[in-house]
């Protein structure tokens, strides 16, 4: 949850700041949309790392997650809005709820979702959110968005950008995704490979693969009925 | 598109696939073979065994049926009437008049073993099926309804080509074929050997069960043939002896056996 | 006034169309399906062939009671329903179906990323209703639903990304703009790609493990009653027109065809997403369901390479032809 938290504070933290550095009278509406969409998304973001139950925390980052895509579309970046979404939402809150769902996500409140040391977790959270407000208000202290003119956050523009300007920052990312892609690849395969070792003994190189395949199979499947029966507890408790 | 592990051996990956599709596109084209049941009545085949209708004329109150039933679903009430003698000093003949014959079709299993074993062709099966009910007390048809069936049954089947004669009329032409030679004997013999007469007498019960076996033709036709196997011995048998039934008539309601059963 | 008033109608018009074609779409599965198994399918309601079957079936839905079980996270069990089916809504307000600014409900930028985007929040409302039904074969339903939609996710966005290079745009009316007879030949190991990692995305058969009602009842749906389990019904349809129309869209020339351009191009639009929702019929009356490891043995040995294949494909001919 600490990720959530991280990210919940995260956005919180920027969007309230943008909307603050803008506290010129006679707002448009676009800002006091911008305004109000930042304050759900910071109360989202509050939820989601206070709630005691997992899965609505879960939820609840999504409600963050979609509101701050709905400041990018205010923003004109519409490109970076809608991969918001498809990552943040359709992907990563998807993937952390399997996760949840596998392993532990009973309905009604956990008490050990409470962390003892919340007071750390919130000064961690707020020098973090402090440090980001600092770099982006220092970083764009006279740049103005013209809303009216041109979309200045549409995907021609952005790839340009991205291409032209920052290619060397996104190569570099790359390389890091793809790193932490092989390392994943490279941790697993040791893993399945140990175990095939240890179950079969000395076996031709083919088989052991098909041998690994099926204990994955047989592994995913005990999860799941591990998982179905931690759904029961929960429907108990 | 493909799978894994391609069924058979084929060319092409995917052939499989491909030829599922066609089959079922295939079978789109084609005319369906639904039943429009409500609509359209089913062509039911003969002898099919919708309900049971009896026959209350040819009933003896023998209680087979009742007592072959594996269900125990028949359930029949009579009582005995004393006949006048036929003749001044004659003795007085019982007979036993049939009170209620029901049968609750929420508990029968359409084996057919009651109207195989009547022994006197008063059970017959009709082919009607829609007599659901919403209440299943109302499934205990009770003598007028399966009076009412009886109208529903129809004509036997004719027999395939080829088959057997019913046993019926194999055994009325014996008999008569055995009558013509007596009467032939006796004709040639002229009234050498008056004992002949009782014995013929006796074998003359023979013809008269064609009459008896089709008492309902105008009305209901007979049983069918496959019916007729044992329906004829005992009725053979039922002319030796006509007070049979009435000997074993002691207690001719079901309710003792149901006692016994519970 | 004049602008509010155009919204208002476009807004119409597509909910009208998301009302209705998904209703046609469940009446044409009844009727093809059913001729495809021998059968006749409904014939009674409405008298002619049993044309208002789905209306009727929706009456006796609305007629029903709306229960929530007892243990069941109340809240979240309700808006399930809701979330699934919006997303779609959403989607089809993007999806053109003539040339010009007049035959799209809102002309996205970034309309490619819109319409999967959007998609993937879809089965955000199946996790939803599995986990707060407070029963296993739910939570199980949305397990997997969960498992198939990261599985399929990942093809799907590759092979939309390789008609979006191949337009050099990310805009859906853009693509068919660009659009040319020969993509169709050049795209079409990506098109079959997006229609599969579609249909198992809606958890269409063969790929309805999600809801494989011998093992698991209807997975996620299963302590839905009434109106909201009509909902997921609905929006299982809804999402066969949303990716049928994608489907066109992208990959088949939307609003081109050999004749009629002017004035006829929805007629192609429809025609063709038509098609490719008798095709998704057609493919769940034939195949059986896939067992859970050979679906994701599908997307993850086939799908995701032959999308990359294919847009390594896309990359050589753009860079040869320009």
């Amino acid at each position: 949850m600490t990720l959530a938290a991280t990210a919940g504070q995260l956005a919180s933290g920027a969007t309230t700041t943008a909307a603050g550095a803008h506290g010129f009278l006679s707002p448009t509406g676009v800002e006091i949309a911008f305004l109000l969409v930042g304050l759900v998304t910071f109360g989202a973001a509050l939820v989601t790392v206070t709630t005691r139950q997992l899965v609505h925390a879960a939820l609840w980052l999504v409600v963050t997650l979609g509101g701050l895509a709905v400041e990018y579309l205010l923003l004109t970046a519409e490109f970076i809005a809608w991969v918001q979404v498809l990552i943040y939402v359709g992907s990563v809150v998807v993937l952390l709820l399997f996760g949840l769902m596998l392993t532990r996500a009973p309905i009604g409140r956990s008490p050990d979702a409470d962390s003892g040391n919340r007071w750390a977790a919130l000064a961690v959270a707020v020098a973090a959110a402090a440090a980001l407000v600092w770099v982006v208000v220092d970083a764009f202290r006279t740049t103005w968005i013209d809303l009216d003119g041109p979309a200045a956050g549409s995907t021609r523009v952005t790839g340009q950008s991205l291409f032209q300007n920052w290619v060397l920052p996104f190569e570099a990312l790359s390389v890091l995704l793809l790193a932490a892609l092989v390392g994943a690849i490279v941790l697993s395969r040791k893993a399945t490979a140990d175990a095939a070792t240890a179950a079969t003994g000395v076996k031709e190189a083919t088989t052991a693969t098909d041998v690994t395949e099926a204990t994955e199979v047989t592994d995913s499947a005990e999860g799941r009925g591990g998982a179905a029966d931690q759904a029961d507890k929960g429907g108990v408790r | 598109m493909a799978e894994p592990q391609p069924p058979t051996r084929s060319r092409f990956p995917g052939s499989g696939l491909a030829k599922g599709l066609a089959v079922t596109l295939r079978t789109m084209t084609r005319k369906t073979v639904t039943e429009q049941y409500p609509d359209v009545q089913p062509e039911l085949p003969p002898r099919t065994r919708g309900v049971i209708g009896l026959f209350e004329e040819n009933c003896t109150v023998c209680m087979l049926c009742a007592r072959e039933c594996p269900d125990w679903c028949i359930y029949i009430d009579s009582h005995k009437e004393t006949v006048p003698a036929a003749t001044p000093g004659g003795r007085e003949r019982s007979r036993n008049v049939l009170d209620r014959f029901a049968i609750d079709f929420s508990l029968c299993m359409y084996c057919g073993i009651c109207i195989e074993v009547c022994p006197f062709d008063a059970l017959f099966w009709s082919p009607e099926f829609e007599y659901s009910e919403t209440d299943i007390r109302d499934l205990t048809h009770e003598r007028d309804k399966l009076r009412e069936w009886m109208w529903t049954v129809p004509a036997p089947p004719a027999l395939d080509p080829g088959a057997e004669e019913p046993k019926e009329l194999a055994a009325a032409r014996k008999t008569a074929e055995k009558l013509a030679a007596q009467q032939e004997a006796a004709v040639a013999g002229s009234a050498e050997r008056p004992a002949v007469q009782p014995e013929s007498a006796g074998a003359g019960a023979g013809p008269a069960t064609p009459p008896a076996a089709g008492a309902g033709p105008g009305t209901a036709p007979p049983a069918a043939p496959d019916g007729s196997e044992p329906h004829a011995d005992e009725q053979a048998r039922a002319t030796e002896g006509p007070t049979r039934p009435a000997g074993e008539s002691k207690q001719q309601t079901d309710r003792p056996r149901r006692e016994g059963r519970e | 006034m004049n602008d509010a008033l155009d919204v208002t109608l476009r807004l119409l018009i597509v909910f009208v169309v998301f009302l209705a074609l998904p209703l046609i779409v469940g009446q044409t599965e009844h009727k093809v399906m059913a001729h495809m198994q021998g059968r006749l399918g409904p014939m009674y309601a409405g008298g002619f062939h049993g044309w208002a079957q789905l209306v009727a079936d929706g009456v006796k839905f609305a007629q029903k009671e709306d229960v929530v079980p007892t243990g069941a996270d109340r809240r979240i069990f309700q808006l399930a329903p809701a979330v699934a089916l919006l997303p779609y809504l959403l989607v089809l307000l993007a999806i053109p179906i003539a040339p010009g600014e007049g035959a799209v409900g809102q002309a996205i930028d970034a309309g490619v990323f819109f319409v999967l985007a959007v998609m993937g929040v879809g089965v955000l409302g199946s996790l939803m209703a599995g986990w707060a039904s407070a029963n296993k074969f739910s939570l199980l339903g949305g397990l997997r639903t969960a498992a198939q939609l990261l599985a399929y996710e990942l093809p799907m966005l590759l092979a939309a990304a390789s008609v979006a290079m191949a337009a050099g745009t990310v805009s859906l009316p853009g693509i068919l703009d660009a659009f040319e007879w020969w993509w169709l030949p050049w795209q079409i190991v990506g098109a079959i790609v997006f229609f599969v990692a579609g249909l198992a995305e809606l958890q269409r058969p063969p790929f309805d493990m999600p809801v494989a009602d011998s093992e698991i009842i209807f997975g996620a749906y299963t302590e839905y009653t009434g109106l909201r389990f009509a909902l997921f019904l609905l929006a299982e349809y809804a999402g066969i027109v949303v990716l049928c129309g994608l489907t066109t869209v992208l990959f088949l020339g939307g609003w081109h065809g050999p004749w009629g351009a002017d004035g006829l191009g929805w007629v192609w639009t429809l025609l063709k997403t038509a098609v490719l929702a008798f095709v998704v019929i057609w493919l769940r009356v034939t195949y059986p369901r896939l067992r859970e490891d050979q679906l994701q043995k599908l997307s993850w040995t086939l799908l995701v390479p032959l999308s990359l294949a294919q847009i390594a494909l896309t990359g050589i001919v753009k860079v040869v032809i320009q």
